[in-house]
């Protein structure tokens, strides 16, 4: 723990001085911008590991790094791509990744295209949950954008459409975006992590997405408010070891969704240097597996409340409580294994989080932030939610107090 | 009697933020390939936000922003309605998820203006009393705006001594009337310091605009910086 301590405060006070300048420079007469960022995050927590990490000894296993580069080709049409690495604990594990690929064509202010691959608009900050210099927390409340599923909503293969009408009357504006394309999973996540503790190992997961989202920056200054959907149609393959042939060897494995819908509401208030957010979500899920074998049925609902405060040019403190709880269902021939669970009430199945942050700006483009997570509940185990068993073996404690440090540059 | 800078700029900063959130006293400074002679506060907005990357009338822009001072702040607070840090995390959210591309940022008028000159399609804003040579500037119209009119002599206003000893600075807003010759013909106060606001009606009073079919009402704001 020490060790990553001081590698961490090393590393902040090596890279600040060093905060590079974002680079442009021009190819056969047309301008190139470059832009990148990288964090280093270090955990400690008093009980149960989190987030995949042996936070309870203290981990830096907190790392993420990206690159893009773009340019404008006409005065409508811009291409651009990003890069994402990240190493999370056991998710990430160093595997890179393209963020988002993309060409937008801007027709109109009022309608837009964007092909390749796109970040997901979903609720204020799906598209922008890695990008941690942008955020005054470190951890953005999981009860809505959980970092150790982040694929689950995070881009798709496909098409948007987008664009802004300005009201009539002083109404305010709207703004739109709708979706459609393919989720592809990184192997290297929460959802096919948690999978293995069932000896299930997929080499495919992903499926249809398509969604919508309309926000309305309101006639009364800083006010914005809005709605998402998304729904998907997702499915695996792999293999798995079965329950009713343990000795038998891997055999193929498979599900399909039945159902995957997302309704998210939310509302977001700056004023000056304080921000007040707030969002809800409400996610379904149900499953088939290996042809109904099991089927499970999954209610996930969240929520938080923020507020963030910019008290000097260096400084801005923030607060949250996230409220996230989980209720499973399950049918089929082996569902007397995964026994139903309603009571949200109890700590298996929820996880409310306290948060107090600390955002330090050392330079323009640098920064160091202090967390404290205060946590009731850990979550179901048969859904990937901050606390895995197969870093808790000896099983969960009801409550987790967490220290985060994170530090970053971008240019 | 003696004041610490400090304790002068401080009651500056907090009449300056006191004070009710105007138009902005800026300049609007194009390239010449854009054909519009005028721009309203919506339109500004929503091009120096990358909402959109053409006018009204169809000419292609490209926004240009000041990195700091006085009549950034202005620019941003008043037009914008941002302050620094938050339009950094705006444009920062746009550039990473592959929405929009950073704008180009200077840090004096002289350099946003020789980019403006040099680029097609660029727009830009300076303080009101930089030179605009080799650039167009736009005529800032209220939305639905009753004034088309155009600028031709602008007067400074006199900044009182003792106002700018004490550090007190700020923007006052008038409304205008201005006659079909050009001329000024009443200049009323909306907001503001009043003892700013005098000076600027003086100043006002003999400006001179481009000659017109008819009489217009326009509203102006005026920026007193004490630095």
């Amino acid at each position: 723990m020490c060790r990553s301590a001081v590698r961490l405060a090393l590393l902040c006070f090596i890279l600040a001085p060093l905060c590079p300048q974002a680079q442009d420079f021009r190819i056969a007469g047309r301008e190139i911008q470059v832009h990148g960022f990288a964090s280093q995050g270090f955990i400690y927590t008093n009980d149960n590991n989190w987030l995949t990490m042996h936070t309870s000894q203290g981990s830096g296993a907190f790392t993420d790094f990206g690159v893009n580069i773009s340019t404008q080709v006409t005065d409508n049409l811009r291409v651009g791509a990003q890069v994402y690495d990240r190493n999370l604990g056991d998710l990430g594990e160093w595997h890179p990744s393209v963020d988002w690929a993309l060409a937008d064509y801007r027709f109109k202010p009022w309608f837009g295209i964007r092909a390749g691959k796109v970040k997901t608009t979903l609720g204020l900050y799906n598209d922008t949950q890695d990008l941690d210099f942008l955020h005054t927390f470190v951890l953005l409340p999981q009860s809505i954008y959980p970092t150790d599923v982040r694929n689950a909503s995070l881009s798709h293969l496909g098409v948007d459409v987008y664009g802004k009408f300005s009201l009539s009357h002083g109404l305010g504006d709207l703004l739109y975006t709708a979706y459609a394309g393919h989720r592809s999973d990184s192997l290297y996540d929460g959802y096919t992590y948690l999978a293995t503790q069932y000896d299930v190992f997929y080499s495919r997961y992903g499926g249809l997405q398509y969604g919508g989202d309309l926000r309305w920056k309101t006639p009364l200054q800083g006010l914005l408010v809005g709605l998402s959907r998304m729904d998907q149609d997702l499915g695996g393959n792999g293999t798995f070891i079965s329950p009713y042939n343990p000795t038998g060897g891997f055999v193929p494995y498979a599900d399909a969704s039945k159902g995957d819908s997302t309704n998210q509401f939310y509302a977001e208030y700056s004023r000056r240097k304080l921000q007040l957010d707030s969002e809800y979500r409400r996610f379904i899920h149900d499953d088939a597996i290996n042809s109904g074998i099991l089927l499970t049925a999954t209610d996930i609902r969240g929520w938080y409340l923020s507020g963030t405060y910019r008290v000097a040019t260096h400084l801005a403190l923030g607060s949250y409580y996230s409220r996230y709880t989980i209720a499973t269902g399950s049918g089929g021939p082996l569902a007397a294994l995964f026994p139903a669970q309603t009571d949200t009430g109890l700590p298996a199945n929820h996880v409310y989080d306290k948060v107090i942050t600390a955002r330090i700006d050392l330079k323009r483009f640098c920064y160091l932030k202090v967390e404290g997570h205060f946590m009731n509940g850990v979550g179901d185990s048969t859904f990937p939610d901050g606390f895995y068993p197969q870093v808790n073996p000896h099983g969960f404690k009801p409550e987790t107090n967490a220290l985060v440090l994170k530090t970053g540059v971008n240019f | 009697m003696n004041y610490s800078k400090t304790s002068l700029t401080l009651i500056g900063s907090i009449l300056f933020w006191s004070l009710p959130v105007l138009a902005g006293d800026v300049k609007i400074v194009a390239n010449l390939s854009i054909t519009a002679n005028s721009i309203s506060p919506r339109e500004i907005r929503s091009v120096f936000l990358a909402e959109r990357n053409s006018l009204k009338e169809g000419s292609h822009v490209e926004p240009v922003f000041e990195r700091s001072g006085l009549t950034h702040e202005i620019f941003l607070r008043e037009f914008l309605r941002q302050n620094s840090e938050s339009l950094q995390t705006y444009f920062g959210a746009l550039v990473f998820t592959g929405k929009a591309a950073m704008p180009k940022s200077f840090d004096t008028d002289e350099e946003v203006l020789a980019y403006v000159i040099k680029t097609r399609g660029a727009i830009g804003y300076i303080s009101p009393s930089a030179s605009t040579e080799g650039a167009k500037v736009l005529a800032i119209v209220p939305e639905g705006g009753r004034s088309e009119r155009t600028l031709v002599t602008r007067v400074e206003p006199e900044y009182p001594e003792t106002l700018r000893q004490l550090h007190i600075g700020g923007t006052v807003r008038l409304q205008i009337t201005i006659s079909p010759q050009g001329r000024v013909e009443t200049a009323t106060v909306l907001g503001g310091n009043p003892i700013l606001g005098d000076s600027a009606v003086r100043a006002v009073q003999q400006w001179i605009y481009a000659a017109a079919s008819g009489r217009s009402v326009a509203v102006v704001t005026l920026a007193f910086d004490p630095d």
